[in-house]
């Protein structure tokens, strides 16, 4: 069985806004694959390319170098457009039209007819929470509306392999959590999803594997736990400290900070953590945290030193 | 087929609805309101100039539509990004193009066919209501050079932004609309090889006065056996031509 997506060193090149005669590679030697049923996490700064990526995958602009197949074929093969569903960055739609409408528009380009597409318009429009408003016309909905409608659109002939460009943005934290469950219940039901996203815990939650990629190159590829690694593990200690004893918590070490009425210091390593732990105690101080933390994603996307490509 | 169906049906709503449609309307109705105050001050015959002022408001009204609503068919979709969702469904370029196309056509027929109608109440209030089916060549014709204007709006469309694509728009309507007296007042006043060169030039350039039958229907002079066949037939090589273009360079146009 064919990948749902697979990238074998893709490039693309435009045009620099400004200076015609200058480049800009917005994507550089891009390769991943994604299986079937996984939902991949697609992370990086505004302009690193993600949507770059994400139209050369959906066959709107093409790559100057490098191979895309997307379900074994190349994109915008009419065929594999059956079989993809896709939710574009802060979608927008026909003014003039209803959701029921663009519904309709949109599933009979997809072959769908009849009592079927008018059952499954009706079941997506709630899916996403905006059945009571599917007569009203687009110009009047809301941004967060217009997303919800988008979505609604992508999954209306039921696609195998789901493209997200920012799914979550215009959206209330209602919102978020009901688009979550629709990405967690898609892997629930078999498909495959693929989603860019700025909301980096939506990332962590969500996703089988992420993808990272700064100024169009991958930085990092795999899961989670693959991509935060062990090693950086960092360790803190958060202790407490009677009023008259105060003055002399700040002299114990350098770089003692008060968060929340708690002092806290970062150590260097484990060894730095059991004598700077020991000292503590031994003063008498009350310890009331102490132990290893694993850096957020976060924290690894926007660490710029650590610019190595992992494959 | 029924994918390209789906797209023109569905551009003729959205458009249908637009509230420009209703502001053009309107003044078409101004004019045609301009006409019959004309009449009034006027000598000679008043179904002439009824005729006359109706079957321009026709023309003119459509001319603009065909215009302004024609080059942001494709653009507004480029800038608004609703192309992304639309080409994302097994929808191929080509469908796309000949939709739009066909999409306005339709609502040039819908807007012709009213506007026929309030002429016909206008000549029935003045005692002619026969006289617009002697029309119907004319109004005929007034539709195929609007289709040739509006295939020129979808490649202008496909190729440029909106106020670019309009200017280009607006100088084939202008081209074709003088290039017949142009290369006749040139060519009588000028060398034997200058003419050569400019009636040459003609072939290239499109000539609406293949469409200009009505002044023959409103003062009588009738109808030359081919004239309707050879005009079907000259906006139909413009309208193939252009859409062919049209859809070869939207075929290769990245859409971002």
């Amino acid at each position: 069985m064919s990948k749902p997506i697979e990238l074998k060193n893709v490039s693309k090149t435009f045009r620099h806004p400004m200076k015609v005669w200058d480049k800009v590679e917005a994507v550089k030697d891009l390769s991943f694959s994604m299986e079937n049923g996984e939902i991949v996490g697609f992370v990086g700064h505004n302009g690193a390319g993600k949507t770059t990526a994400i139209k050369m995958i959906m066959g709107f602009i093409w790559p100057n170098s490098g191979e895309i197949k997307v379900n074994g074929k190349d994109p915008g093969d009419q065929e594999v457009k059956k079989t993809i569903g896709f939710l574009p960055e802060r979608p927008y739609f026909y003014a003039q039209l209803t959701g029921m409408e663009l519904l309709n528009y949109f599933g009979r380009l997809c072959g769908i007819k009849g009592s079927l597409l008018k059952d499954r318009s009706e079941k997506l429009l709630r899916r996403v929470g905006i059945f009571d408003d599917r007569n009203r016309k687009l110009s009047g909905y809301s941004k967060g509306m217009l997303q919800r409608i988008g979505l609604a659109q992508a999954l209306i002939h039921d696609p195998q392999l789901v493209i997200m460009d920012e799914p979550m943005s215009g959206l209330d934290p209602i919102g978020r959590r009901e688009v979550k469950e629709i990405i967690r219940s898609l892997k629930k039901e078999g498909k495959s999803v693929i989603f860019s996203s700025h909301i980096l815990s939506d990332i962590e939650n969500l996703s089988d594997r992420v993808l990272i990629i700064e100024n169009g190159v991958k930085k990092h590829f795999g899961t989670v736990s693959e991509i935060i690694p062990p090693d950086r593990i960092r360790y803190k200690i958060e202790f407490d400290s009677p009023n008259e004893m105060k003055d002399a918590a700040f002299a114990l070490f350098k770089g003692i900070r008060v968060v929340s009425e708690r002092f806290i210091i970062d150590c260097d390593d484990l060894d730095d953590f059991n004598t700077k732990l020991s000292a503590i105690v031994e003063k008498g101080y009350p310890v009331l945290n102490a132990g290893g933390v694993l850096p957020s994603l976060e924290e690894i996307v926007f660490t710029t030193e650590n610019t190595e490509v992992k494959q | 087929m029924s994918r390209m169906i789906n797209v023109a049906y569905y551009t003729f709503l959205e458009m249908v609805r637009n509230k420009v449609l209703y502001v053009l309307f309107f003044f078409a109705l101004f004019i045609f309101g301009i006409g019959i105050a004309i009449t009034q001050m006027s000598i000679g015959d008043v179904v002439d100039i009824i005729s006359d002022t109706g079957l321009a408001t026709i023309e003119m009204f459509s001319t603009v539509l065909a215009i302004f609503l024609g080059i942001s068919l494709v653009q507004k979709e480029l800038s608004l990004k609703t192309l992304h969702p639309l080409l994302s469904k097994p929808l191929s370029r080509t469908e796309y193009v000949l939709g739009k196309f066909f999409g306005m056509i339709f609502l040039i027929i819908v807007e012709i066919i009213f506007m026929s109608l309030i002429f016909l109440v206008l000549l029935y209030f003045y005692g002619a209501p026969g006289r617009l089916i002697t029309y119907i060549p004319a109004i005929y014709t007034i539709f195929l050079q609007t289709s040739t204007i509006i295939a020129v709006a979808v490649l202008c469309s496909t190729l440029t932004e909106p106020t670019v694509g309009a200017m280009l728009t607006i100088s084939f309507y202008i081209t074709g609309a003088t290039s017949y007296n142009l290369v006749y007042a040139i060519t009588h006043r000028t060398s034997e090889n200058v003419a050569k060169v400019i009636n040459t030039l003609r072939f290239i350039l499109p000539d609406f006065s293949h469409f200009n039958i009505k002044d023959n229907l409103v003062y009588g002079k009738g109808l030359e056996g081919l004239q309707i066949g050879f005009a079907s037939f000259y906006a139909l090589f413009i309208i193939v031509i252009v859409i062919s273009l049209s859809i070869i360079f939207f075929n290769a146009k990245e859409i971002n």
